[in-house]
């Protein structure tokens, strides 16, 4: 049986460089997995190439075993949804009619059914963005926006979740909660994929931690089996050192 | 809000209304006054006045103001720049400047339809071709690049109608510069009749993608996120756009403002959300051009302002308005 999304040696350039070169990995339901290395690894442009905003200059992405460029984009979306690192921040949309967005591919109707006003509630309330959802996404601080995004995805009810650093702008109790959500949404049979620069949330939070090096999947690991294996963590700085909770479980410090 | 508000849905009542309501009214206004009597009772030269003048160049009015408002909410949500205009995409000039060709050149039909039309379909759709369509291939629509180039495409058809407006006779450099003024003419039923089917038909294609504008508005990749096919909907999008502009220019000149003014008091004051936004710019817009050539038919009476004079002086000043709004949001 297939997995619910393979990547198979997929790279990608701009112009002369070469951002990606060879990435394979799987991943099927239940995983939250974080994609992680330094700035310019080609984290984002991973997402791009899951997506099918940018195509792949070399290898293929399978979705539920088949091909992604043999799906239509609608049906794509309502598989997979993607919550941008940036978007245009001067939008004269109010943050409820950003979350309505999420519904566009389920359905022809002109206005959102009961049933989608249904979902874009229950999501809006599970970021704790529902008490604005009437104020302009303009006029959102930069947190509070990516609340709303992040509601946008759920909305969309995708089983993959392709999620481009989720907690930037959050503060930290906002960041575990965020984390905590999406680590529910993977337990309930979805594959999160979230890009993260916060070594620790990924190793608390999520199941396996992808690292991209020099065009390729550096390092594939499971969370749970990090405790021994820290060598991994000199690609991202010599001053990384391992080590681990009253609780236990691995803590990354710097020197 | 993401159900449209009782406020919302009402408002496109309301435009609606007041869009019939310029229809039923405008024709009435003008620099002689007219008899209702008379009119029931089809006496001259009232009825005349009314139905062969003042009627027609109302409805061209409406059509008119209405497709040009409707567009620029289309350019400005597929390149979510809120200066996005037919006039600042250079789009308008295009049809101008196809269209004084084919007065100087003295054209009046081609293949039944007024030659007018013909050139500034032309000249629409070549500028189109030259600005978008090297940009589309790229797939890197920058609205501020495509705004620049617009200037510079405005420049250049403006010099090439001047040139060509001095080669012209007298008669026909009148009749050209009168045309560019932008002003709202009677003219035929049957004209009128083909760019009402021509707008009908635009205005609905563009209409029934209004929750993909929508999408597009935020951003390409949330669109091709949540499943809109982008590179379809923007060439559908830049057609239907430019055949709407080429037609009411043919007809009644370049008239700028109404796609700048309409859309943005829409979008701030009734809904960003363009399933509300679209119609209400059609029938507001309409309204409004329709009201300007009303306005412009009495200031001055006898003689008559064109259309397009009264709304650069309502539009220039709005113009400021708006980019001071926008620096003070920035800092």
């Amino acid at each position: 049986m297939s997995e619910l999304l393979e990547v198979e040696g997929v790279g990608f350039r701009y112009g002369s460089r070469s951002v990606l070169r060879e990435v394979s990995f799987a991943a099927g339901r239940g995983e939250f997995v974080a994609i992680v290395g330094v700035n310019g690894a080609g984290k984002s442009t991973l997402l791009d190439l899951i997506s099918g905003f940018k195509e792949s200059a070399c290898g293929h992405v399978s979705i539920e075993g088949k091909l992604q460029r043999e799906w239509t984009q609608r049906e794509l979306a309502k598989r997979m949804s993607h919550l941008p690192q940036t978007t245009e921040t001067g939008l004269p949309f109010s943050a409820g009619q950003m979350v309505a967005m999420g519904r566009y591919p389920h359905t022809d109707q002109w206005f959102e059914s009961e049933e989608d006003h249904r979902l874009v509630h229950a999501a809006m309330v599970r970021t704790h963005s529902w008490e604005y959802r009437d104020r302009r996404f303009a006029s959102l601080s930069g947190g509070e926006r990516q609340r709303v995004l992040l509601a946008a995805c759920l909305a969309q009810d995708a089983s993959i979740l392709l999620l481009d650093e989720p907690s930037t702008f959050l503060d930290i109790e906002a960041q575990l909660h965020c984390f905590t959500l999406l680590r529910d949404e993977a337990a309930t049979g979805r594959l999160c994929l979230a890009v993260t620069h916060d070594l620790n949330l990924a190793l608390t939070y999520c199941t396996r931690l992808l690292v991209l090096a020099e065009g390729m999947v550096a390092k594939d690991i499971s969370t749970a089996a990090v405790g021994g294996d820290h060598e991994w963590l000199g690609m991202f700085s010599p001053r990384l050192r391992l080590t681990e909770t009253p609780g236990g479980a691995p803590w990354i410090w710097y020197q | 809000m993401t159900r449209p508000g009782f406020a919302a849905r009402h408002s496109v009542a309301i435009s609606v209304a007041v869009f019939a309501a310029a229809a039923v009214l405008l024709p009435w206004v003008g620099a002689g006054s007219i008899d209702v009597g008379r009119v029931l009772r089809r006496e001259a030269p009232d009825y005349e006045i009314l139905l062969q003048l003042r009627v027609s160049r109302t409805l061209l009015a409406l059509v008119a103001g209405g497709a040009l408002s409707l567009v620029g909410t289309l350019f400005q949500a597929m390149l979510r720049e809120s200066l996005a205009t037919p006039d600042t995409l250079g789009i308008s000039a295009g049809a101008a400047l196809g269209a004084v060709v084919v007065i100087s050149a003295g054209g009046t039909t081609l293949f039944g339809v007024p030659a007018t039309w013909v050139g500034a379909l032309t000249g629409a759709l070549l500028v189109l071709l030259l600005v978008v369509g090297g940009s589309l291939r790229r797939r890197q629509l920058s609205a501020f690049r495509l705004l620049l180039t617009g200037i510079a495409i405005n420049s250049v058809c403006a010099a090439f109608i001047l040139i060509l407006s001095s080669f012209a006779g007298v008669a026909r450099s009148f009749s050209i510069t009168r045309w560019l003024l932008g002003s709202v003419d009677s003219t035929s039923y049957e004209s009128l009749a083909v760019l009402a089917i021509v707008v009908a038909c635009g205005a609905g294609l563009i209409f029934s993608q209004a929750r993909s504008w929508n999408l597009l508005a935020v951003g390409e990749q949330w669109a091709v996120a949540r499943g809109v096919r982008v590179g379809r909907l923007l060439g559908g999008g830049y057609l239907a756009g430019s055949v709407l502009v080429a037609g009411a220019v043919a007809l009644t000149g370049p008239i700028g403002f109404v796609g700048l003014i309409v859309p943005h008091l829409v979008r701030r004051r009734i809904s960003p959300d363009h399933r509300i936004l679209m119609p209400c710019a059609f029938f507001l817009g309409g309204a409004l051009l329709a009201g300007c050539d009303a306005i412009g038919r009495v200031v001055l009476a006898p003689a008559e302002v064109p259309a397009g004079a009264i709304l650069a002086l309502l539009g220039g000043p709005y113009l400021v308005w708006i980019i001071r709004g926008r620096s003070s949001e920035a800092g």
